[in-house]
C-alpha cells in the first residue's frame, strides 16, 4: 500500500529525516516510536504533504502512485489521512458543516452519491457514537475552543467520516485521559479494515495497548534505528529510548 | 469648463425647501453648516477616505417612490416592521400588528413625543456635516420608546429602502429610548437601488439596567454612498450591544459613539465585507464616563480586489472610570495585492486603576489553516474560500434572529465564493 523509499526531507533548509526505508501492507498495524524531535511528526507530515517541509531525495508509492505527484488534498481523497497531534481551530465554520464537505469531495472522487444535510445527519448520527462525542459539538465551530481531547476526538470523527485506506495518527495519546484513550483506540480498532492500514506515531508506548501493531519502528535524529514487533514496545516502556540510540551509534554493540 | 467648488453639495441640499416640523433645531443645523465644506483628506479623520467623488456629483432630494420588500421580510418580524421609502414612511409595507401594549414604535411624523426626543437622548459630540445635513432636511425616520420594566420577546425590524434613478439623497432618522429595566432587539437594515446619497442619524437612551440589542446591516446598492451617525448613551447598569454589518455601498462611513455610565456595558463589533472599490471607513469613540463599565469591540474586515477598509477605534477612560476594562480587537483578512487596511487604536486612558486591551492583525489566510483543510480533501481554492467564510461568519454566529442569521450566512457565503460549498448555513 505504501513504499518509502531512502525518504529525505529538511525544513528551512535542516535536514530532519536521513533516509527513511518503510513498507506497509494492507492489514497491517505500523507503530513509529522515538524521542522527542526524532522527526516522527515530520515523517507523518511529509506524506500527507504539508508545506513547510521540502522532500530532498527519496521515493513514496501509494497505492502504486508517485505520491509527491498529488496535492495534499488528492492525497486524501485518494484514501490518505492524518489526524494531527495539534489539530487547527476554524472560527465560523460549523464542524458538522466541514465533515459534509470533506465526505462529499471524496464521494464526488470516488463517484459515489453525496449527501445532503438530512441523509449527512443520519450517517453522522453512527459516527459520533463510535467516539463518543456530544452532538452539540457538530454545532459548533470547527475545533473552536475544544480542549485538547476534544480536539483528538474530532480527528478520529473526521477519520470515521473519511474511513481512509492508510490512516496515519499523530500522537493520539496526548491530551487524552485514559478512558477517552480507550474510547478512541476502540473505535480505531473497528474502522480498521483488511485492506486498511495504520501507522501510530507515539512517544509513549501506552496507546500501543489499546491499538495493537505488529510492526514497531524507532525513529531517532531522522533514522529508523530499530525494527521489531510488538516486543520492542513493551521492551522501550521499560528501558527509554537512550540503548536504542547508543546501540546504533558508530561503534556501539550490535 | 468650471469645477464645482466642494460645499456645492451641502448648498445644494440645503436649497431644497425646509420641512415644516421642527423648525429650530433644522435652523441650528443649518447655521452650523454655513459656509462649511465636506472634510477633505486634509482633515483630521478624514486621512484614508477621500469623499472629492461625492462632492463632484450633483444629489437632490429624493422623490418619492415604492418599493417591493417580500424579499426583505424576515419571519420572526413580520408583525414588528416599519419600513421606510426614499426617507418616507411606508405604511403599506409596514406592519405592527405584534406589538406588546405599551412599546412605541412609530414614524417620527405620527409621533407625539419625538419633538422631545430629537436631539436629546444622547450628549452631543463633534457633529459631522451629514449628521447636520440630516437634521436640517429629514423628512421622516422612527421613533422607538420602550417603557419601564417592559421586555420585549419579539424582535423590532426597521427597513430603510432607497429606490433612486438619479443622484439623490436621503436623511433618515432614528429615535430610540428604553427606559429603566426594559430590553429590546432591533434590526436595522439599509438596502435600495441606484446611485443615492443616505445619511441616517441614530440617537439612542438605554436607560438604568435596561439593554438594547442592535443588528445593523448597510447593504446599501454598489453605487450608493452611506455616512451613518449614531450616538448612545448607556445609564447606569444598562447594556448596549451592537454588531454592524457593512456589505454594501461604493463609500461608507460609521461613526458611532457610545457613553458608559457606572457599570454600562457596550459591546460595538463591526463587520465589513469589502471587495471592486468599496471604501468603507468606520471611526467608532467609546467613552467610559463613569466607573466599573465594560466596553468589547471586534471590528472584522474582509478585503478583496482594490478595496480599502478603514478602522479608528477611539477609547477614552474619565478619570473618574475606575474599574474599566475595555477590549478592542481589529482583525482584518487581505485577499489581494491591491487590497488595503488602515488600523489603528486610539486610546486615551486617564484612570489608573482600568483594564484596556487591544490587538490589531492584518494579514492573509494562515497556511496551517489551508494545508489542514486541504488534508480532509477540500481543494486549494475550497480551503481558502471556505476559510474566507469562516473568518467572516464568525461574527454571524451570535445574531438572535434565526432567519436572519441563516440570510445573512447565504450572503456571505455569496460574497466569499463559498456557495459553490454547498449549503454551510
Amino acid at each position: 500500500m505504501l513504499s518509502i523509499k531512502n525518504l529525505t526531507a529538511s525544513i528551512n533548509g535542516t535536514p530532519v529525516l536521513k533516509g527513511i526505508d518503510l513498507e506497509i501492507k494492507a492489514g497491517e498495524i505500523h507503530a513509529i516510536m522515538g524521542p522527542n524531535g526524532s522527526g516522527k511528526s515530520t515523517l507523518g507530515k511529509v506524506l500527507v504533504g504539508h508545506p513547510a517541509y521540502e522532500v530532498t531525495g527519496g521515493t513514496v508509492t501509494f497505492e502504486g502512485k508517485n505520491l509527491f505527484d498529488l496535492e495534499p488534498d488528492v492525497r486524501a481523497r485518494a484514501g490518505l489521512f492524518m489526524g494531527f497531534q495539534h489539530p487547527i481551530e476554524v472560527p465560523g465554520v460549523s464542524n458538522a458543516a466541514f465533515l459534509r464537505l470533506a465526505y462529499n469531495k471524496k464521494a464526488e472522487a470516488e463517484g459515489r452519491d453525496e449527501l445532503d444535510p438530512l441523509e449527512f445527519d443520519d450517517f453522522i448520527h453512527e459516527k459520533i457514537k463510535l467516539v463518543s462525542m456530544k452532538e452539540a459539538f457538530l454545532d459548533r465551530s470547527l475545533n473552536e475552543g475544544f480542549s485538547g481531547g476534544e480536539k483528538k476526538r474530532n480527528e478520529i470523527l473526521q477519520m470515521a467520516v473519511l474511513e481512509p485506506k492508510l490512516a496515519i495518527l499523530d500522537e493520539l495519546d496526548s491530551g487524552l485521559d485514559i478512558d477517552a484513550l480507550r474510547v478512541l483506540g476502540d473505535a480505531v480498532n473497528k474502522l480498521m479494515r483488511p485492506d486498511h492500514a495504520l501507522l501510530v506515531i507515539t512517544h509513549f508506548p501506552r496507546i500501543l495497548e489499546t491499538i495493537r501493531p505488529q510492526f514497531v519502528h524507532v525513529l531517532s535524529g531522522g533514522r529508523i534505528l530499530k525494527q521489531g514487533g510488538p516486543g520492542l514496545a513493551i521492551e522501550l516502556e521499560e528501558r527509554g529510548y537512550d540503548w536504542v540510540v547508543e546501540e546504533a551509534a558508530p561503534g556501539g554493540h550490535r | 469648463m468650471t469645477v464645482a467648488a466642494p460645499s456645492s453639495l451641502l448648498a445644494d441640499l440645503l436649497s431644497g425647501p425646509r420641512p415644516t416640523e421642527w423648525e429650530a433645531p433644522r435652523l441650528a443645523a443649518e447655521a452650523r453648516l454655513a459656509g462649511r465644506e465636506l472634510p477633505t483628506p486634509r482633515d483630521k479623520g478624514w486621512q484614508y477616505t477621500d469623499l472629492a467623488s461625492l462632492s463632484r456629483t450633483p444629489f437632490t432630494p429624493a422623490p418619492e417612490a415604492t418599493a417591493d420588500i417580500s424579499g426583505d421580510l424576515l419571519p420572526e418580524m413580520v408583525g414588528t416592521r416599519q419600513v421606510f421609502v426614499n426617507g418616507r414612511y411606508a405604511p403599506h409595507a409596514s406592519c405592527v400588528s405584534a406589538l406588546p401594549p405599551g412599546l412605541r414604535f412609530l414614524p417620527l411624523t405620527l409621533a407625539s413625543e419625538a419633538c422631545h426626543c430629537l436631539g436629546t437622548l444622547a450628549p452631543e459630540t463633534a457633529r459631522s456635516p451629514f449628521e447636520d445635513l440630516n437634521t436640517a432636511r429629514f423628512e421622516d425616520g422612527a421613533l422607538i420608546l420602550v417603557p419601564k420594566n417592559l421586555r420585549a420577546t419579539l424582535p423590532l425590524h426597521l427597513l430603510f429602502v432607497t429606490r433612486v434613478e438619479h443622484p439623490s439623497a436621503v436623511f433618515p432618522r432614528v429615535l430610540i429610548r428604553l427606559e429603566a429595566g426594559a430590553e429590546l432587539s432591533l434590526v436595522e437594515e439599509h438596502t435600495g437601488q441606484g446611485p443615492y446619497l443616505t445619511c441616517p442619524v441614530v440617537e439612542i437612551q438605554v436607560g438604568e439596567g435596561a439593554i438594547l440589542r442592535h443588528e445593523r446591516i448597510q447593504r446599501d446598492h454598489a453605487t450608493a454612498v452611506h455616512m451613518t451617525t449614531l450616538r448612545a448613551t448607556v445609564a447606569q447598569g444598562g447594556q448596549y450591544h451592537s454588531r454592524t454589518l457593512t456589505f454594501g455601498a461604493r463609500l461608507s462611513r460609521q461613526e458611532p459613539s457610545v457613553r458608559l455610565a457606572e457599570g454600562a456595558e457596550a459591546t460595538l463589533d463591526g463587520l465589513a465585507l469589502l471587495g471592486d472599490g468599496q471604501v468603507a471607513d468606520t471611526h467608532s469613540f467609546l467613552h467610559h464616563a463613569e466607573p466599573h463599565g465594560t466596553s468589547h469591540q471586534l471590528h472584522t474586515c474582509v478585503v478583496d480586489g482594490q478595496a480599502r477598509a478603514v478602522f479608528n477605534g477611539q477609547i477614552r477612560v474619565a478619570p473618574d472610570a475606575q474599574g474599566t476594562d475595555a477590549q478592542q480587537k481589529s482583525r482584518n483578512l487581505l485577499l489581494s495585492g491591491t487590497a488595503r487596511v488602515d488600523t489603528e487604536p486610539q486610546l486615551e486612558i486617564y484612570a489608573d486603576d482600568v483594564k484596556c486591551t487591544h490587538g490589531a492583525a492584518v494579514g492573509q489566510l494562515d497556511p496551517d489553516e489551508i494545508f489542514y483543510l486541504q488534508s480532509r480533501g477540500l481543494d486549494l481554492e475550497a480551503a481558502r474560500n471556505l476559510l474566507t467564510y469562516g473568518f467572516a461568519a464568525d461574527l454571524l454566529e451570535r445574531i438572535p434572529v434565526a432567519s436572519l442569521r441563516r440570510a445573512l450566512r447565504r450572503l456571505v457565503l455569496a460574497r466569499t465564493h463559498a456557495s459553490a460549498l454547498g449549503d454551510l448555513a
